[in-house]
């Protein structure tokens, strides 16, 4: 990349740091020359576009979140049995559903999946022997999932509740190690 | 957004970006947009190894990467490649994440991240980052032991309807 280097030397007397200061030109500059420097206006025909895509891709995401959730319940199951590489997995999954759900508009589903990722970092494989805390978390994805023009509140009050509960057993098993 | 300058579509049909995401689903995502934008040439890595693979081969203008993967973060990967030489990697690199946290975002500034998105991600938020990735000059600093944009400024957090 041909970058203009215009360099200025941060000097100070006794104390002489090298540091070089370097503009390198915007990609319309490069591409376009520099009569096209300055910023460029948003076309919310892309835009639309670009949200119509989003719209396209929900569908299918919804299906496979149904998949992926019927996928955490198996995997709940496999953590009891002290199957660890089952936690990774089941981690894995929710922390896909954490940065997707939102742009597919499930965002309770993200967040329930947030909450989820929350407790398993907070602790170390043989605390979540028991699975109670992640079906919790599972069930109410499920009925976010199939509830999904309702009333958040209900949802909202739950996901508030599991934060809590989540909080409090870590911080219980920290003292407890 | 600002004033006019030119047209994206120009721009946009010119443009090579890696999009570097260890999530199938994500990357399709990113990449659907992308097409969408009508994005010149979209290249695909699945992990920071990878991608830095295709970096270093492909020269894109811009890279697209995820936070947390295996074996190679994006971190380290944004690291590796504001080290390389000849201002070979001095292009904007966006990171898409989900870790919000202040001394994450931060980490991601050192390494030398230019834009730091908010997952869930939405169609504005991209269309604008790669607006001004495309658009902006970068400010790079070099030291002997650091290149990349200035690990002094404060790199936001990008969140959908975040002001431009």
């Amino acid at each position: 990349m041909s970058s203009s280097h215009s360099s200025e030397e941060d000097e100070k007397p006794g104390h002489e740091i090298d540091v070089r200061f370097i503009r390198v030109p915007s990609i319309v500059e490069r591409k376009l020359g520099p009569d096209h420097a300055g910023p460029m206006r948003l076309d919310p025909r892309i835009l639309d576009h670009m949200q119509e895509a989003i719209r396209d891709l929900e569908g299918k995401y919804g299906e496979s979140l149904i998949r992926q959730i019927d996928l955490l319940f198996r995997l709940v199951e496999e953590i009891e049995a002290g199957n660890v590489p089952a936690r990774d997995r089941l981690y894995d999954i929710a922390h896909d559903m954490r940065g997707l759900a939102g742009t597919f508009g499930h965002p309770l589903i993200g967040r329930f999946a947030n909450s989820l990722c929350t407790y398993i970092e907070g602790t170390v494989a043989r605390d979540i022997l028991d699975g109670t805390i992640l079906r919790f978390h599972i069930e109410a994805m499920r009925d976010a999932l199939a509830n999904r023009d309702d009333n958040d509140a209900v949802a909202l009050e739950t996901l508030h509740a599991l934060e809590r509960l989540i909080k409090t057993t870590i911080r219980e098993r920290r003292l407890a190690r | 957004m600002n004033a006019v300058a030119g047209s994206a579509g120009d721009i946009f049909q010119k443009l090579r970006v890696l999009v570097v995401e260890d999530s199938g689903e994500m990357r399709r995502l990113v990449v659907a947009l992308l097409q969408t934008m009508r994005i010149g040439c979209i290249l695909e890595a699945r992990d920071g190894k990878r991608g830095l693979e295709v970096f270093h081969t492909e020269n894109p203008d811009i890279i697209i990467t995820d936070g947390s993967m295996q074996p190679m973060d994006g971190y380290e990967m944004t690291r590796l490649i504001r080290q390389s030489g000849s201002g070979q990697g001095d292009i904007p690199i966006l990171m898409i994440s989900g870790h919000l946290n202040r001394n994450i975002v931060d980490h991601a500034r050192d390494q030398g991240v230019t834009d730091y998105l908010a997952k869930p991600l939405s169609a504005d938020v991209l269309y604008q980052a790669i607006l001004r990735a495309v658009s902006n000059p970068l400010h790079i600093v070099e030291t002997p032991s650091f290149r990349g944009p200035s690990p002094r400024r404060n790199l936001q957090v990008r969140h959908s309807d975040w002001p431009s």
